[in-house]
């Protein structure tokens, strides 16, 4: 069966704020390898990689120059270049850190890269989302392609020209100064014709909007979301009430 | 638009002729509540839709039409048929169903009116696809789907039959048939007088913005209004016609200027990149099967076949923007593989199917400028050359998107003259031009040809080929035929 969109949000949206209530070695790095597991099994594995490496390279470098070379606290002298000192203790709670916020932000990629965006719009509009923000949303997925394929479409058109572009990226890269201008002229254009089109087909009427597609939903993902909202909850409650829980 | 006084029945054909710029699109436009009143232009005099008179007299006290609503009652399929759809939805269905989404009908009424409208258009089969992923025939098919999906009582479609082969054209005519004997007033907008629109109860011809003849069929063919306001007649069919000049004298000495030998390509990849997943495309069989064909300067060659043939395919081979997968292009006796199409520009200018593909300056003088050497004063003379040989050198400062089709066509045309390439590739030259446009894309393949230029044109009308063709061949299913 098929996730409803809003239990994949509700399990990442959880799993994420646990994580990060629980501060725990064990459970950030059961989570990351969860997360790592499913996205293979997800096939979704080799289209992440790049997004989680720009987010977390900076992110778990910063921690590890941060605390691993200024921690106060830290007694255990590995070594030493004048104030900076590189202490056992820094490089726990750093490493502690980079895992904490690496399986935050896996769980919410592996969401962001299976969900299906479609089924997530019918879902908002069924729960009264304004269809203006739906179609921003599902555009987020057409707009890339779109662009791509105009930007084809213009730079075929000035190769016939005369424009020499050598083949490979680096020169279809040196040769986009002569696209831009052209390509963002293009879509505005564009956007003008869609926006009549869009009104003639009723997007801007006022009265209630129906989802031709159905998305399938059963009472126990709705228990299940219930439950992982609770667990969020009680997990910050926890954190809240003993703020010293699991950070050892 | 001045004076306009028209009315569409229900259970009536209407075609509304007219040469390029003669203000058919924007008549469609706004009676398809596509174009506002008061939007940019001001609108004077009445509307009438359904029993409800709207009387607009181009001030801010005018009434406001609800494009929505409007839009229920009157649908509209856009000259390019992309241009109507939402874009965000998944698979044909749901694109279908977006105009009663925005209407609030409920679901199970939905999947009825979406089978009802699929079945109408023969997308049926198609109805989980990806509309990203159609093809130019099926996007039209389902353009004109979303426009009827809520049973409006008008239909307006601009241009409906261009480039559409005869099996595409046949389908239409079925449906448009269908639709007006359900009841519906269907206006069709277009500048080719063709033989179904010979079905039509009335023929309005619009010439510069006004009703310059009115009538049935026959009177306005009898009146002589059709060749004034610049419409194409297409000849009666008279079975196949000699060709223009029958043996063309073979030229001996050099090399040819065109050449292909064993020509195959074949797509790479068989993923397709749909608006929301790869789709497994077509499976990857060759487009192109061991194509051989010489063209010698001076010679116009016509390629004829239907619609996915591999016509257009096998001109971007020529230039070099696709680059076969076995077998050698040679122009003037030089290998071209490998060489990067900027490169080959000079010796072999192509003119794309659609001008929109083409066209991508802020005004026609760059447009035709971009890629010649700049200020210099041979590029100035080559411009103002090219804007004259189609007959647009009062428009050098205008923007191309502003043009009508068929000037933007001949616009994409100058283009290529600019450079004076050896040999002229043209992709469906004829579509869009309208009967002044035909004219002077007449008079630059036969001047260039006279020139010593090599032309090869792409057409799937084989009555135009016939008329200008020293050679004809035949494509199908990427083979070359003899023709007849």
């Amino acid at each position: 069966m098929r996730l409803h969109p809003m239990t994949s949000l509700a399990a990442a949206g959880s799993t994420a704020v646990i994580t990060t209530a629980a501060a725990s070695w064990p459970l950030s790095l059961t989570v990351i390898a969860a997360a790592a597991g499913l996205s293979v099994a997800g096939g979704v594995a080799r289209r992440m990689l790049p997004a989680v490496a720009v987010i977390l390279a900076p992110l778990v470098l910063s921690l590890l120059a941060m605390h691993g070379l200024f921690f106060p606290e830290g007694t255990t002298v590995l070594v030493r270049w004048g104030p900076a000192r590189v202490t056992v203790e820094g490089l726990h709670f750093a490493l502690e850190r980079a895992a904490q916020l690496s399986a935050a932000v896996l769980v919410l990629l592996l969401c962001s890269f299976t969900i299906s965006v479609p089924d997530l719009v019918a879902a908002l509009s069924a729960r009264g989302v304004h269809a203006r923000f739906a179609f921003v949303l599902a555009s987020t997925l057409t707009l890339l392609p779109a662009i791509s394929s105009r930007l084809g479409r213009i730079r075929q058109a000035q190769e016939a020209r005369g424009l020499v572009i050598r083949p490979g990226i680096v020169g279809r890269a040196g040769a986009f100064r002569w696209q831009a201008v052209p390509l963002v002229l293009s879509l505005v254009e564009e956007a003008g014709t869609r926006a009549a089109a869009l009104q003639a087909r009723g997007f801007g009427s006022a009265g209630q909007h129906t989802s031709y597609r159905a998305v399938q939903d059963s009472p126990i993902q709705r228990w299940v979301r219930l439950v992982l909202v609770l667990a969020a909850v009680a997990a910050i409650a926890a954190r809240l009430w003993q703020p010293t829980a699991g950070a050892s | 638009m001045a004076g306009l006084d028209v009315a569409f029945a229900a259970g009536s054909l209407t075609a509304v002729l007219g040469g390029s710029g003669s203000g058919k699109s924007t008549l469609g436009r706004l009676l398809a509540g596509w174009l506002l009143p008061g939007d940019g232009g001001t609108l004077t005099g009445f509307l009438e839709l359904a029993g409800t008179r709207l009387r607009f007299t181009g001030t801010a006290a005018d009434p406001r039409i609800d494009p929505g609503s409007w839009g229920r009652q009157v649908g509209f399929v856009p000259q390019d048929p992309s241009a109507a759809l939402s874009t965000v939805r998944a698979t044909v269905a749901e694109e279908l169903a977006f105009g009663l989404e925005n209407a609030g009908i409920d679901r199970a009424t939905m999947a009825g009116a979406v089978r009802h409208a699929a079945a109408l258009t023969g997308l049926t089969r198609l109805l989980n696809r990806d509309p990203a992923t159609l093809s130019g025939g099926q996007l039209r098919r389902l353009a004109i789907g979303c426009a009827v999906i809520a049973r409006p009582a008008v239909l307006i479609m601009d241009e409906p039959f261009a480039s559409l082969d005869t099996d595409g054209a046949e389908d239409l005519a079925a449906l448009v048939r269908k639709l007006v004997q359900d009841g519906t007033a269907v206006v069709i907008l277009s500048q080719r007088a063709d033989a179904f629109l010979h079905n039509a109860g009335t023929w309005l011809v619009l010439a510069g913005g006004t009703v310059a003849a009115a009538g049935t069929p026959a009177e306005v063919v009898a009146a002589g209004a059709l060749e004034l306001a610049g419409v194409v007649r297409p000849r009666p069919d008279t079975g196949p016609r000699p060709l223009a000049e029958a043996g063309f004298p073979p030229v001996v000495d050099g090399p040819p200027a065109l050449e292909l030998r064993d020509v195959s390509f074949t797509y790479r990849g068989t993923q397709r990149r749909g608006w929301f997943r790869a789709q497994p495309g077509p499976p990857a069989d060759p487009v192109l099967h061991g194509l051989s064909l010489t063209v010698s300067a001076g010679e116009i060659l016509a390629v004829t076949g239907p619609n996915g043939a591999g016509k257009s395919t096998l001109l971007r081979h020529l230039n070099g923007l696709l680059q076969p997968t076995a077998g050698s292009v040679l122009v003037r006796g030089r290998n071209i593989g490998g060489q990067p199409a900027g490169r080959v520009s000079g010796d072999v200018g192509l003119l794309f199917q659609q001008p929109r593909d083409q066209l991508f300056e802020r005004t026609v003088e760059r447009e035709v400028r971009f890629g010649l050497e700049r200020g210099q004063l041979a590029a100035d003379q080559a411009v103002r050359q090219a804007l004259a040989a189609v007959g647009l050198e009062h428009l050098a400062g205008r923007h191309p998107a502003e043009l009508p089709a068929s000037q933007q066509r001949l616009l994409a045309l100058a283009t290529v003259l600019a450079r004076r390439p050896p040999v002229l590739a043209l992709d469906e030259p004829t579509v869009s031009l309208d009967g002044h446009g035909l004219a002077a894309l007449d008079r630059v393949v036969r001047s260039t040809t006279a020139e010593g230029a090599a032309v090869v044109l792409v057409t799937h009308d084989l009555d135009y080929a016939r008329s200008i063709a020293h050679r004809l061949v035949r494509i199908e299913a990427g083979r070359l035929l003899p023709a007849d």
